[in-house]
């Protein structure tokens, strides 16, 4: 088990009113989930948290973090990802997920 | 006949004819007769062409080879499509065999490259199909071709069924250079439903004492497509199939393009899509296909092969695959790669390797695995005249020089940033640009399909039009930008990446206008093999090794 956080700069996220949270995926094997939490502390950035059954690939999370970070605004968000053995593909997909259930209107 | 320079091959035919003359009931030999023939009709330095590809297999023949003794057999020229059965590696390992020319060694690859480390595998070259086929009529002519057919009637007609596979390529240059051509058959019947090759072509038939070997090469689970894969398939669509309105078309084996066939009722139904694109395919009768054919998006189909289980269904959709006055379903390897080459819009597949400069491979060290059918379509036709949409828009948008072709066919690859076992896809130098195995080859790297020739590339990252780079290293930014987290991935510029995105050479899902929360396996026409039957009204049979039910 491998364990680690790290905080990105990102633009703010216009959080919808009635939005406090997303996830998407599941803490199953080779999969993972993606948590998205409001961060009201901190609107300029991505404060992440990471839970790998794999250890070995913490550059790999950091790079695709960093560049999701970059990519979206998702300032003002807490992630918390829990890995049992996802394929470094899985990752970025589901944080595109998570992601774009937030923005989401709740039916 | 007096042997003059003009006529030793028929003469020399004739002698080996006589040889086995007590031996035969006109042309037909008895199983156990067949090493004892074989042994006979064979002559050191003939060039012996067996058939076998990756589904059809001429195996008792092989199994037949593999049992005689090298003073029986030896200095072999072998030519054949496919080196994939144990009784194929027996030859070598007995040292029987001078020089192979050959294509594909898929399942094989491993035990191929360490023949070739202990120096009992003399590649000549390795081909694409059509590459060999053509040379067959060159400088490959076979002097006796073991080949395999369903049934032989009396007169010794041969009927291939649903697999023609290769064995019009084998027979003609063999038939019409006074070469042999010994056929096994699973059976000797009164009348066969159809003559796919005529008894004055075949000089020797024996009923096997067992069935051709059949792979089920084709056949997809949908069960086994993932969430990520549906995402590249839309992509795929979006992007490329929509945006050049893909008319004609080959697919490739892979998960990736099966989502691909289970998303047009969906998926591409949802986007107004039907009869817009895709409607002519050259490609086997994918099972995954049954869905888009009864949802009716497909118009035609034609097969380089057959694909097991699906002959009902196939025989019962004439107006889509094309079938005998029989009825059943007719496949032409060579045809069928022609096809592929001059007449589609777009050809579509997976890769295990592609390099920065967007060549890709499946051969590895430890795995010569060869070429196959892939480049015949996954090439620009240097030949080609026709314009259609597609092809002029690439073109276009390649910007070519003066005298250059106008248009250009779309080769597209797609593949996952990381294969299973996190092996990375994308690398900076494929691992078929090895020293050892390029001098195996004689100099030539083993490269499936060239970056030059590439369109564009789909990963679960994002599409990067390739055609579209105006320098290579514009190529190897927009290859670095869509390979994800790989080492190759991780060595991109975010600003050239950015650049290239905002020019419209990379783009991701979102700029699709996909919403990653909507991929979903419901989007799946057919959740799995059971639901392709479903969906086929009970006309596909799939194999026993796919049922679970």
């Amino acid at each position: 088990m491998e364990k680690f956080d790290k905080t990105f700069p990102s633009k703010p996220f216009s959080w919808p009113p009635d939005k406090e949270w997303a996830i998407a995926g599941v803490v199953g094997s080779g999969n993972l989930e993606v948590l998205f939490e409001r961060n009201i502390e901190s609107p300029n950035t991505m404060e992440c948290h990471v839970e790998s059954s794999i250890p070995g690939y913490e550059d790999s999370w950091l790079a695709a973090l960093e560049d999701f970070a970059a990519n979206y605004s998702a300032g003002g968000t807490k992630v918390t990802i829990h890995d049992q053995g996802a394929a470094p593909i899985v990752v970025t997909f589901r944080l595109r997920q998570a992601y774009d259930h937030l923005l989401q209107k709740i039916s | 006949m007096a042997p003059t320079p003009e006529n030793t091959r028929r003469l020399n035919k004739e002698e080996r004819i006589r040889r086995i003359a007590g031996m035969t009931n006109g042309k037909f030999v008895s199983s156990n007769q067949v090493a004892d023939v074989l042994k006979l009709i064979i002559e050191p330095d003939d060039i012996l062409c067996l058939e076998g590809d990756n589904q059809k297999q001429a195996d008792f023949f092989a199994n037949q080879l593999a049992t005689l003794d090298i003073k029986d057999l030896h200095d072999i020229h072998l030519v054949m499509s496919c080196i994939t059965l144990p009784a194929h590696l027996e030859l070598f390992k007995k040292g029987a065999v001078k020089q192979v020319d050959f294509c594909y060694a898929g399942p094989q690859g491993q035990a191929v490259a360490e023949l070739l480390a202990e120096g009992k595998f003399p590649i000549g070259a390795i081909h694409t199909y059509n590459e060999l086929y053509a040379r067959y009529y060159m400088d490959l002519t076979p002097r006796v071709a073991l080949i395999a057919a369903v049934q032989a009637d009396r007169a010794g007609n041969l009927y291939l069924a649903a697999n023609t596979e290769d064995t019009p390529a084998i027979v003609e240059p063999t038939a019409f250079s006074n070469g042999i051509i010994f056929a096994q058959v699973n059976e000797i019947v009164d009348s066969i439903p159809r003559i796919d090759i005529p008894a004055d072509q075949v000089d020797l038939i024996v009923e096997a004492p067992y069935p051709m070997h059949l792979t089920a090469l084709f056949t997809r689970d949908p069960a086994a497509i993932t969430e990520v894969q549906i995402l590249m398939a839309m992509m795929a669509i979006r992007g490329i199939y929509q945006e050049y309105e893909v008319q004609s078309l080959n697919h490739g084996v892979g998960f990736n393009t099966a989502a691909i066939e289970l998303l047009l009722p969906t998926y591409g139904e949802e986007l107004g899509l039907k009869g817009k694109i895709c409607n002519y395919w050259m490609v086997n009768p994918l099972p995954t296909m049954i869905p888009a054919i009864e949802s009716g998006w497909v118009k035609s189909v034609f097969s380089v092969g057959g694909e097991v289980g699906m002959e009902r269904y196939t025989a019962a959709r004439s107006d889509i695959f094309f079938t005998g006055r029989d009825g059943s379903f007719h496949s032409n390897r060579p045809m069928g790669q022609l096809a592929g080459h001059y007449a589609i819009d777009m050809f579509i597949g997976a890769t295990l390797q592609i390099d920065i400069n967007g060549n890709s491979s499946t051969v590895s060290k430890k795995r010569i695995t060869g070429f196959g059918g892939a480049p015949n379509m996954g090439c620009q036709p240097m030949g080609r005249r026709h314009p259609t949409k597609a092809w002029l828009k690439v073109g276009a948008e390649s910007n070519p020089g003066p005298g250059a072709i106008p248009g250009r066919k779309l080769v597209v690859q797609m593949a996952e940033t990381f294969q299973s076992g996190r092996v990375p896809t994308f690398v900076e130098e494929l691992e078929a640009q090895d020293p050892n195995i390029k001098k195996a080859l004689h100099g030539v790297a083993p490269v499936m399909i060239y970056g030059d020739d590439v369109t564009h590339v789909v990963t679960e990252e994002g599409i990067a039009n390739l055609a579209a780079c105006r320098t290579i290293e514009e190529r190897q930014a927009a290859i670095r930008g869509v390979a994800g987290y790989t080492p190759v991935g991780l060595k991109r510029n975010m600003k050239e990446t950015q650049e290239l995105r905002a020019r419209g050479i990379i783009r991701l899902p979102e700029d699709l206008g996909i919403a990653p929360s909507s991929v979903s396996r419901s989007l799946l026409a057919a959740q799995d093999i059971k639901g392709l039957v479903r969906w086929s009204g009970g006309l596909y049979d799939p194999p026993s090794q796919f049922i679970d039910w």
